[in-house]
């Protein structure tokens, strides 16, 4: 019965010390293999407002993922996440029509992001802007 | 539940029958000692090393313009990035450690003799072979030293006659060490040699296995070999002691021994894989002062030095690892306790003396 005791007191400092040493060597390679927060560029992000052209749109960088830049026709400035609410595709500009595409499976978006057809369940998500002296700042 | 899912697979698929045969009915010699968990230790520095080395490769670019970059970028920005890589580097040092002392004992306690003769031979050829991993991996971080130790190592081949220029060149991948050596050295170092050395390790353990263990010749029973070769036959150890758990206590205490000795290089002495030549990446055109080669090539590089002609200094090099490869076919008296072999005793230990001396020479030098 002591014995027993003893044994299992044992095996519980055996289970102990490994599940320690685990987290010590497992630690550390899962820190080494994680994506690095505060990587793919930064939050915030300046255009000089003469490089758009009504009519046109510009894809660039945003805090990691991709996005997009329209003027519209009537002069506006629209900024979106270009990123697909279907399956993450990138959508296309599609400047006849002036409206978005993807290429994936056929989605459909406005120039303010609204779904105008295909799968995609929400509309593309708006990035805030402000026009100062003729420098459009995204984010 | 640990116990349901054993049952579970012993029913399927006779766990319990394998583990009566190779852990807990697999008997040893009663006397058996320390040095032969050398072994197992092996095994798990092996392992070691290619895990961290899948990790590092990541990372790392092979690539001679962005080698030296990424090396840099896993030791200051990846999180743990120094530490996978102090663990590569030591433990390749490692390695090479604890397989001479491995090979020793198995010197020193004549366990190379038949019917093991096999065993010896492959073991030798894995030293060689971790020996190459080392000499190929150590060009990876493009670093000055990196890139002068391989530009003075490859060039020992020309002294070579005849075809040693042109080796030199093949080696290279060009007449110089540069871009293309980065990149037959790479394939070597981290497909070829992981593969071939994963393959020896498998012949050495299947010998083991078909010649069985040997006792050590120390102790109660006869020291001399009982082998005859007339005909195959293993050679168990009945009333010995069980694998599981006796002998695995020991090997679990041997690996311990080692963690505590490399993890404390890894953490209070991380300078020991490097030279500051390893901090600045390689430069063709300026050879910088004082490039050595690894601890364990020293007396190699040493040797070479002292001979006046350098063929001279490598066939002398080429003949003892000759010799010392055949051990087994040329030394084969059964005797195996080292105190009743006084000749060969005074050799090993003369051996592993002048094998030192050069190595303190040619780290002095
Ligand atoms: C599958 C097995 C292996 C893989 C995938 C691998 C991969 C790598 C990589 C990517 C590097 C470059 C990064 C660096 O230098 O820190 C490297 C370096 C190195 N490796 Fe390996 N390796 C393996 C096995 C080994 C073994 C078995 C040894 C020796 C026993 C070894 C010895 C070295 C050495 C000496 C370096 C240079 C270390 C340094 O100065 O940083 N490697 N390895
Ligand atoms: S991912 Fe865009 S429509 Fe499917």
């Amino acid at each position: 019965m002591e014995n027993e005791g003893r044994r299992k007191f044992l095996g519980v400092c055996v289970a102990g010390a490994t599940a320690a040493a685990a987290v010590a060597a497992g630690y550390p390679v899962f820190r080494y293999l994680a994506p690095r927060s505060g990587q793919g560029g930064a939050a915030k992000l300046v255009i000089p407002a003469g490089e758009l052209k009504e009519g046109d749109a510009k894809f660039f960088e945003f805090a990691g993922s991709s996005a997009v830049l329209i003027k519209t026709k009537s002069g506006e400035l629209v900024a979106l996440s270009a990123v697909c609410t279907h399956l993450g595709c990138i959508v296309q500009w599609v400047k006849e029509k002036q409206q978005f595409l993807c290429p994936c499976h056929g989605g459909q978006f406005s120039t303010d992001g609204t779904v105008l057809g295909g799968p995609p369940p929400r509309p593309l998500a708006k990035i805030p802007l402000t026009v100062t002296e003729g420098n459009i700042t995204i984010g | 539940m640990l116990k349901r899912l054993y049952r579970w697979l012993d029913l399927r698929i006779g766990v319990g029958e394998i583990v009566e045969k190779e852990l807990t009915g697999y008997l040893l010699p009663r006397n058996i000692n320390e040095w032969y968990s050398l072994g197992s230790v092996l095994l798990l520095i092996f392992a070691l090393q290619v895990i961290t080395g899948m990790l590092l490769m990541i990372y790392y670019v092979p690539d001679a313009d962005k080698a030296f970059k990424s090396v840099t970028f896993i030791m200051n920005e990846v999180p743990f990035g120094w530490l996978i890589r102090l663990c590569h580097a030591v433990g390749s040092n490692m390695m090479v450690a604890v397989l001479i002392l491995h090979m020793l004992s198995t010197l020193l306690m004549g366990s190379y003799k038949a019917p093991r003769e096999l065993n010896w031979v492959t073991g030798f050829t894995l030293l060689a072979l971790v020996q190459g991993i080392s000499l190929t991996g150590y060009l990876a971080p493009w670093s000055q030293l990196s890139f002068w130790a391989t530009t003075v190592a490859t060039n020992s081949a020309s002294a070579i006659p005849v075809v040693g220029p042109y080796l030199v060149e093949f080696l290279r991948g060009g007449k110089l060490v540069g871009p293309p050596t980065l990149g037959r050295f790479f394939a070597l170092h981290a497909a070829v040699l992981p593969v071939v050395i994963a393959a020896f390790i498998g012949a050495h353990l299947f010998l083991l296995k078909r010649t069985g263990i040997s006792a050590p010749p120390f102790g109660r029973e006869g020291t001399a070999n009982p082998f005859e070769a007339q005909q195959y036959h293993y050679q168990g150890h009945p009333g010995g002691i069980p694998f599981f758990p006796n002998y695995v206590l020991q090997d679990l205490t041997s690996i311990s021994i080692y963690f505590a000795i490399f993890l404390a290089v890894v953490f209070f002495w991380p300078g020991m894989p490097f030279t500051p030549d390893a901090f600045v990446p390689a430069d063709p055109f300026r050879t910088p002062a004082h490039i050595k080669p690894e601890w364990y090539f020293l007396a190699n590089y040493q040797t070479l030095k002292i001979f006046p002609s350098e063929l001279f200094g490598l066939s002398v090099q080429a003949a003892a690892m000759t010799f010392l490869a055949l051990l087994p076919f040329i030394d084969r008296s059964p005797e195996r306790h080292p105190l009743k072999r006084p000749v060969f005793l005074t050799l090993v230990i003369a051996g592993v003396l002048l094998w030192i001396a050069l190595s303190v020479w040619g780290h002095l030098s």
